[in-house]
């Protein structure tokens, strides 16, 4: 019995776990990419939040990322707002991308285009939901 | 001289009427309730931008470390991380019940004489009546996302009796894999202005093979200053029959032709 416990648990310690409304599993958490572009909407939406960036590519060419963020409730608590990202502004954006691949990640830090924090972050970051 | 003797006691009469002017029972009982107003936080489940990372694990989720699952419970797991290792779920609406006493959405309590409500930024609402009734009799009563609670408070103490609740992972997975039989014992206290404090104890012997005790603590929110609900008007999340991915946002351009 302890054997299995410790099977399953052992299991569960690499398991991130999931939030409303849906898991994190679906992005690559280990692999973090940094994005430098211009905001072309900022989606102040449930049950996510959303920043279509638009960024060059290796070729010159622009490409939009779809960045998923937390709800608006947890954005507010952070002192985001509807108005603090405008469509033109630069910056400069921390993601865990899809693994399924293609443009599109979840955000993990946001600055501008020169290094300001955008919000702020709650102390002590170390566990997942 | 009478006359002035008598409009002075009538005077002096008035005077006292308004000093004691008669007390409403209703004022009474609420005077005699905990104060417990504003926004709370679960202690360390405070999302990052990410809303995801946090300061410690959740307690009432399935991977939760210390839950004291049963032989069957755990026959369960392994049998539903053999198809599904990384425990991927269906998109959830709220967190229901118990997950929403120690999960993400900030909680606010509402307390009257008759009962107290808990309730977070998903919706998810408890009543918790406290006027001396009992659960309904077993034929009126049936599983429900949140249960049905009744409660009295011992001094400033609020302690919730909760029961029939639908096994909560049907309603979002991550939810510990409770029965419908679980009975769900809580106690709640003020023990400083931007604290409150207490245990949630879950019998649930179809799950458990002990009392499993998770201690519940709240930190009043500094980040908020109302509770604002909303509808999900924005559900991008797709899945292409391995993984969620991310739709494109609706009024975005076609990808230019290779």
């Amino acid at each position: 019995m302890h054997r299995i416990l410790f099977t399953v648990l052992a299991q569960f310690a690499v398991v991130t776990a999931a939030l409303a409304h849906h898991s994190p599993v679906m992005f690559d958490q280990s692999q973090p990419r940094t994005l430098t572009g211009t905001v072309r909407e900022f989606q102040w939406t449930n049950p996510h939040s959303y920043i279509q960036l638009v960024v060059k590519n290796d070729q010159g060419q622009d490409e939009e990322w779809n960045v998923e963020m937390a709800a608006p409730t947890y954005l507010y608590n952070l002192g985001w707002r509807p108005g603090t990202l405008k469509s033109g502004d630069e910056v400069i954006l921390t993601i865990a991308p899809l693994k399924k691949g293609g443009n599109g990640g979840l955000l993990l830090k946001a600055t501008t285009a020169d290094g300001k924090p955008i919000g702020r972050t709650p102390a002590a970051q170390g566990a997942t939901l | 001289m009478m006359r002035g003797a008598a409009f002075s006691a009538a005077l002096a009469l008035c005077a006292c009427t308004q000093q004691a002017p008669p007390t409403d029972p209703r004022v009474e009982q609420f005077a005699r309730l905990p104060n417990w107003s504003g926004i709370w936080l679960a202690d360390g489940l405070e999302p990052g931008v990410d809303g995801f990372s946090v300061s410690r694990p959740p307690a009432l989720v399935v991977q939760a470390p210390g839950i004291p699952w049963n032989e069957s419970a755990m026959a369960r797991l392994q049998a539903e991380l053999a198809t599904n290792p990384e425990l991927q779920v269906k998109p959830a609406a709220g967190w229901g019940y118990p997950l929403m006493m120690d999960g993400a959405p900030p909680l606010q309590f509402v307390i009257t004489p008759e009962e107290t409500l808990i309730f977070n930024t998903y919706r998810d609402l408890r009543h918790i009546y406290t006027d001396g009734r009992e659960h309904p009799a077993e034929g009126d009563l049936w599983p429900t996302t949140w249960g049905d609670s009744v409660g009295h408070w011992d001094g400033d103490t609020l302690v919730i009796d909760t029961v029939a609740v639908r096994e909560p992972n049907k309603y979002f997975g991550i939810s510990a894999w409770l029965s419908d039989q679980a009975h769900y014992t809580e106690r709640l206290r003020m023990v400083a202005p931007d604290r409150i404090e207490g245990e949630m104890t879950v019998v649930d012997p179809a799950t458990l093979s002990r009392d499993w005790v998770v201690k519940l603590n709240y930190k009043r929110a500094d980040g908020f200053d109302r509770l604002i609900h909303d509808a999900y008007d924005n559900d991008r999340t797709g899945f292409d029959g391995d993984f969620y991915t991310i739709k494109p946002a609706t009024d975005a351009e076609p990808p230019a032709a290779p």
